[in-house]
């Protein structure tokens, strides 16, 4: 079973989606820790791998790629069965996957991120414009999920792996998810589902105990 | 198979070129005014919810995502795989680019010009500095490098052209990315449908000239 490494904020969106995928195709990563916060990503060891220092960086016997999205899809193709439904060869149910993962970066974990991420530097959430945006593309999320057991079709893909990713980090704060009933429904069969989720969920408690004990450490001072 | 779209729009000139780089060709051509709200007229979100373009609309299978589109144009139609390598570890780092494309350097674009354009607000510096450091990422990734994404030609090449004639038109001085400057003339010469791309380059300077 081949072993890579991937440097990592344990608790990240995009870090958990790697994990889960590397679960579902039986691939071992090292994880090797590059905290940003501290600026970890800018040593020069690092940048000399992913001269662009961000996390996730997976590095396979000597290749590196960066962007989740494009690691999820090579741990599939190289890795996953052949023809394996997480990431198919039919060029439709691929492009599907793909418009879904694009749609991941640029709507959803883009809004969540407004919204969410406030928390790690203020601790306090995003505005009301902020969630206003979230709210949308959960609305979005919800249309593409009508009739749908997943985000991409019929199957659990790497889209559902990516997009767990992201949405489950609302386990960090109080959000709702019934106003949007197909993301609702989703998102519980997903957690039963998706290989890795136990792992995934940890992630998020443990970055929530962070963000607490921040938050104590500030109101002592 | 038909195409959604506006000529300005960025995304819109990447599958344009990817089209005719593969020598494919649309039954219809339809240009949705985004200003004027078209998108979300009923018969076009019967096609796709999200209401962004560019669409593509071929035999039923409705696509949005310009590089997803891109990538289903070469899977689907290519003669062979050349700008899209079936070879898994030179996919991954054409997708590493286009996710930078539109994460990082497209994104720096709207993040700094959208509002002055479109909303008439002040010019930010933050912004601003955002579109070098996107820049100099790209510089970094082209050093030693004719290509964006490799040893060869390929659709991140494509969809960095639409990207950086975008910044150009808009008069942001990338000369002084020298890598990016050498690369950009050369793309030019070897993207069929340049003339075009330009083209709705200067349709979308309008909005800078209003």
């Amino acid at each position: 079973m081949p072993a890579m490494d991937l440097y990592n904020m344990p608790g990240a969106p995009t870090t958990r989606a790697v994990k889960m995928t590397a679960k579902a195709v039986g691939v071992e990563l090292n994880s090797k820790f590059i905290n940003t916060m501290e600026g970890d990503q800018l040593k020069p060891e690092f940048v000399k791998i992913n001269p662009q220092h961000t996390i996730p960086t997976l590095v396979d016997n000597g290749f590196a790629i960066w962007e989740s999205r494009a690691i999820v899809v090579y741990l599939v193709e190289k890795y996953g069965k052949p023809d394996s439904p997480l990431y198919p060869k039919d060029p439709q149910k691929r492009a599907l996957i793909n418009q879904r993962l694009y749609f991941d970066m640029g709507t959803l974990f883009d809004s969540l991120a407004k919204y969410i991420f406030p928390l790690f530097r203020t601790g306090s959430l995003g505005d009301q414009e902020s969630l206003d945006k979230f709210n949308s593309a959960l609305e979005l999320l919800n249309t593409f999920l009508e009739g749908q057991d997943y985000v991409a079709g019929s199957k659990l893909t790497v889209a559902d792996l990516a997009i767990l990713a992201t949405v489950s980090t609302i386990e960090m704060i109080q959000f709702d998810l019934q106003k949007f009933p197909n993301v609702d429904r989703w998102y519980k069969n997903a957690q039963k589902v998706a290989p890795g989720w136990d792992e995934n969920l940890e992630g998020i408690k443990q970055l929530k105990k962070f963000i607490e004990e921040r938050a104590a450490a500030a109101a002592k001072q | 198979m038909d195409f959604y779209y506006r000529p300005g729009s960025a995304p819109c000139r990447s599958v344009l070129m990817t089209a005719q780089a593969l020598g494919v060709e649309f039954d219809k051509k339809v240009v949705i005014n985004t200003r004027a709200g078209e998108q979300l007229k009923p018969e076009y979100l019967k096609i796709n919810p999200q209401h962004t373009i560019p669409t593509l609309h071929d035999n039923g299978f409705a696509l949005w995502e310009s590089r997803a589109i891109m990538v289903y144009l070469v899977q689907k139609y290519g003669k062979d795989d050349k700008l899209y390598p079936k070879d898994v570890q030179k996919q991954a780092l054409i997708n590493q680019r286009l996710y930078f494309d539109m994460g990082t350097l497209y994104k720096s674009f709207a993040d700094y010009y959208y509002p002055q354009i479109f909303f008439k607000k002040p010019a930010d510096p933050e912004s601003y500095k955002k579109i070098e450091v996107a820049f100099e990422f790209l510089n970094t990734f082209l050093e030693g490098q004719t290509y964006s994404a490799g040893e060869d030609y390929s659709l991140a090449d494509i969809a960095f052209l639409s990207t950086v004639s975008t910044f150009d038109v808009a008069g942001f001085d990338f000369k002084r990315y020298s890598n990016v400057a050498k690369w950009y003339e050369n793309a030019k010469k070897l993207t069929p449908g340049w003339e075009a791309n330009w083209a709705g380059c200067l349709e979308f300077r309008k909005y800078f000239d209003n």
